[in-house]
């Protein structure tokens, strides 16, 4: 159960596409090949951070340099980063593009990631923050692609949500 | 050591650099300070974010100076920073905690380096940033700001100010929106980028 390299090539590629050079990243579990793929990336610089917040507010910097960057991370993110995607979004017109697995979805195997899908929607909705899921592998290019084009129009967050299906993850049944 | 004063000191030695500064009553007085710094400074009521969004502009301007003016208060909202830093090493990147030892915009109840335990320099240098002072003198505060500002390394003062802010200054009136939009046209301008161009059609 892994991220599969059509999946890691497809966001890489959309990444390259949207112009982006720096990826700042808290690893977890749905998406872990991504984080090791983005630190060998020679194109892109790859900052691990200690918390969402940090990471979303060093995007919002390279944003003011002209530059683009992206924050991956697991869903629960949002929680710990909404308080500086409220000042940079709401209080500023900063825009961050992130992109979060999708745990607590149909299909989670685990107890502790409940909450995450639980309270994922509800505080992007508080954060007036547009998302789109993403089910299908050869959605995640063209879906980074528009995010950023959006975001940067709107001058507002958005988040592009992977699900387990774009990592291969949920098992087919739970074991006993 | 007054903020002002301090802010005097270092905004003289300023002229192409990028500043990134905190909320509270620092506004007004870097406004004041700094008046040739106006549109180069970001004015972001960020607890938290000040530093972090400095580095991130530092990343994507590797040529330019970027200048933090952070706060105790700020600093703590969000010191997993200070690891970032070490491990990333910013050559380009001066930082200034401004630390009152309070949190000044709302009456000035104690921040945690009120009681003379908590040492935020000693933090960032256990952090691994070998150039991180804490200043009480102006003497050290200017001549530390030259050998910031002059270096091509990672660079931290924590100036000790006291709890005042400088008073019968022009106020700053504009809100973080305007802010931003000044900020972002005068980086195109400087970098000769496009930060926000025009829409597809009109």
């Amino acid at each position: 159960m892994s991220m599969s390299p059509k999946a890691i090539e497809e966001t890489l590629a959309g990444l390259r596409e949207a112009n982006v050079t720096v990826a700042c990243f808290l690893p977890e579990s749905l998406l872990k090949e991504i984080y090791p793929a983005l630190a060998s990336a020679e194109d892109i610089r790859a900052i691990p951070v200690t918390n969402e917040g940090e990471g979303v507010a060093i995007c919002g910097g390279v944003y003011l340099s002209g530059k683009r960057a992206v924050m991956v991370m697991e869903n629960s993110g949002i929680r710990a980063a909404a308080e500086p995607l409220a000042r940079l979004g709401l209080g500023a017109r900063i825009p961050v593009v992130m992109i979060m697995s999708y745990r607590g979805d149909i299909g989670e195997p685990n107890w502790w990631a409940v909450p995450h899908g639980i309270t994922m929607k509800p505080m992007l909705k508080a954060l007036r923050i547009p998302y789109t899921v993403v089910r299908n592998v050869e959605d995640i290019r063209p879906t980074i692609v528009k995010a950023f084009t959006m975001a940067y129009a709107a001058m507002n967050h958005y988040a592009i949500v992977l699900t387990g299906e774009c990592s291969d993850f949920f098992p087919k049944s739970s074991k006993v | 050591m007054k903020r002002y004063d301090c802010m005097k000191i270092l905004a003289s030695k300023l002229e192409n650099e990028l500043i990134i500064l905190s909320l509270g009553g620092s506004v007004d007085e870097w406004y004041n300070a700094a008046p040739h710094m106006r549109k180069a400074s970001l004015f972001q009521q960020q607890l938290g974010c000040v530093t972090p969004e400095a580095f991130g502009l530092s990343l994507g301007l590797p040529h330019r100076k970027i200048v933090a003016l952070d706060t105790d208060g700020g600093l703590f909202f969000n010191l997993g920073i200070l690891a970032t830093l070490a491990n990333e090493q910013p050559k380009n990147l001066f930082v200034v905690v401004w630390d009152n030892e309070c949190y000044q915009s709302i009456g000035g109840p104690p921040t945690h380096t009120a009681a003379g335990i908590v040492d935020l320099s000693a933090i960032a240098r256990g952090a691994g940033i070998e150039h991180a002072y804490t200043v009480t003198d102006l003497a050290v505060f200017d001549k530390l700001c030259d050998e910031g500002l002059r270096a091509e390394k990672l660079f931290i003062i924590v100036a000790k100010v006291d709890k005042t802010v400088s008073p019968g200054l022009k106020r700053k009136h504009s809100d973080g929106i305007e802010d931003k939009y000044v900020f972002v046209r005068y980086v195109e301008e400087l970098e000769g980028v496009t930060i926000m161009g025009p829409s597809e059609h009109n």
